[in-house]
């Protein structure tokens, strides 16, 4: 400590581990928030239809195209320490090739819907329009987190992304299965998702799976297109 | 600086010092790669396509075991392509089959379209074997100085500048 | 000419302080640094807010340094007190040269 350069070289040294304790705190915190979310999620609609992966493609697939309801509360994720909650609901559905059980395992599994919900301390962070900006910081002036952001309503909402397989047959697909799921992004710490078994203050997602149903036969081409008009 | 030319012994030790120094990073950087089974255990966001989770320059730490079950649909994974030599890292949405011939898919939050045009060419999903590892821990921004250093490479010479002048001021 | 202005510019940036107080500045800075840390999870965590907290840190730090760093005067109020070199013969011989195992060298 005897020259300016090494005083600032110990100070920053040592500051440097009180950010690495602090932020292993922080990280440790999440445990002692309680985790209790819960979700229904239904489904409304589904049609399969041909189509082709994008314009220029000559390759015809199957597409299901798949209305859900969901009604989530997931607002015991926000702590301090949300960076942002990833909402996503996935349909999974077995091979055509039973399992001995005749039930076939849930071997495919695709992401029909997501949503990023940030924590108002990251919402500057949000890749969105000026307009949408501006309404999501209003949203929750002066909050510094805001769990009501975790509390989903979605009436009859379409899928954003529409599924196929890599044999691009779907239709009549029995044991189709909608799950909600979620992944927590820390400011700094560990990344978690749905949990399967109960840890500590974390319980399982209440409910978040819907309905077993099927990928109905292929609609008629007309009809199909009638349905695009 | 010629005082280590006068005295041999301690120059040794010096030398011996930052031999030690380098050498305990790379063993825990090896170490850390064998427990995780990943070739590149820690790994710095280069891209805004994951963007609001990860900003360029965060710190993510990686795990390429799969102990209690399959990598599955929602992680965020690391991943090569073939030909190109920097990993990518993106979320996965869609897992067709299961074990090591699985056909997936990937995505990144803050992009449109999933990745198809990314993979090579030809290739419509990715494999198991691809991935080298899925993120299962995150500090923000420490990694932002490899970021600065390889786009501005004249900091590199400020760094170096600087360095001189502490050694010229400094007295022996 | 030049060796003297490297000598003052030297002199400036070293900001040498003496040994009680670099005892002092070594206490307050852990001292410092570890409350400053305190502070800040502990507002943050109570007030749940994380900017908060990161707030508080690096102002917290800016503060250490800007405390620590520079050789400020109540880190030099101890300075050392040499013994005088022998006698007052020596000590005019030690004007002239440099003193090795009583011989004047130089």
């Amino acid at each position: 400590m005897h020259s300016t350069i090494v005083r600032g070289q110990n100070v920053f040294g040592f500051f440097t581990s009180v950010c690495f304790f602090v932020a292993a705190l922080i990280a440790a915190s999440d445990l002692l928030a309680p985790r209790t979310p819960k979700a229904t999620v239904s489904v409304k609609d589904v049609q399969v239809v041909r189509g082709r992966p994008h314009y220029y493609s000559t390759k015809k697939e199957e597409y299901a195209v798949i209305r859900f309801s969901l009604s989530a509360d997931l607002s015991s994720l926000f702590t301090w320490n949300t960076k942002q909650v990833f909402v996503y609901v996935s349909a999974s559905w077995p091979n055509s090739t039973l399992g001995e059980d005749g039930k076939g395992e849930l071997v495919n599994e695709a992401v029909i819907w997501d949503s990023i919900i940030t924590n108002p301390s990251a919402d500057h962070l949000q890749n969105i329009g000026p307009a949408a900006m501006k309404k999501l910081v209003k949203s929750s002036k002066g909050k510094k987190i805001d769990p009501s952001r975790g509390k989903l309503e979605l009436k009859n909402q379409k899928a954003k992304y529409q599924i196929t397989s890599p044999t691009g047959k779907l239709a009549e697909t029995d044991n189709v299965v909608l799950k909600v799921h979620y992944n927590v992004q820390p400011w700094v710490g560990v990344l978690t998702w749905t949990p399967q078994i109960e840890f500590g203050m974390w319980k399982k997602v209440k409910g978040g799976v819907s309905k077993v149903f099927k990928f109905p036969a292929l609609k008629a081409k007309k009809e199909a297109e009638k349905k695009k008009a | 600086m010629l005082s280590a030319l006068q005295n041999p012994r301690q120059a040794a030790a010096q030398l011996l010092n930052f031999g030690l120094i380098l050498s305990t990073a790379f063993m825990m950087w090896k170490g850390l790669s064998v427990i995780s089974d990943s070739p590149s255990p820690i790994v710095v966001v280069l891209s805004g396509s994951m963007e609001p989770a990860f900003q360029r320059g965060d710190l993510l730490f990686l795990w390429n075991r799969n102990l209690m079950e399959e990598t599955k649909v929602g992680e965020i994974v690391v991943y090569n392509v073939k030909g190109k030599d920097i990993p990518i890292v993106h979320r996965l949405v869609r897992k067709f089959g299961v074990g090591e011939q699985a056909k997936l898919l990937t995505k990144g939050d803050n992009n449109l379209a999933d990745d198809t045009e990314l993979y090579a060419k030809g290739q419509d999903y990715i494999e198991r074997q691809d991935i080298i590892g899925s993120v299962v821990a995150y500090i923000p921004f420490v990694g932002y100085v490899t970021i600065l250093l390889s786009e501005h490479p004249w900091l590199k010479t400020v760094m170096l500048g600087l360095m001189g002048l502490v050694v010229v001021l400094q007295r022996e | 000419m030049a060796d003297q202005l490297l000598e003052q510019v030297r002199e400036a940036a070293e900001g040498q302080i003496d040994f009680e107080g670099q005892k002092l500045a070594e206490l307050l800075a852990t001292i410092l640094l570890c409350t400053v840390g305190g502070i800040s999870f502990l507002y943050g965590y109570f007030l749940q807010d994380i900017k908060l907290a990161l707030y508080i840190g690096l102002g917290g730090t800016a503060l250490t340094l800007a405390l620590i760093v520079p050789p400020w005067p109540f880190f030099n109020t101890h300075p050392v007190r040499w013994l005088p070199v022998g006698g007052v013969e020596k000590q005019q011989q030690a004007m002239q040269g440099i003193m090795v195992d009583g011989q004047l060298v130089g």
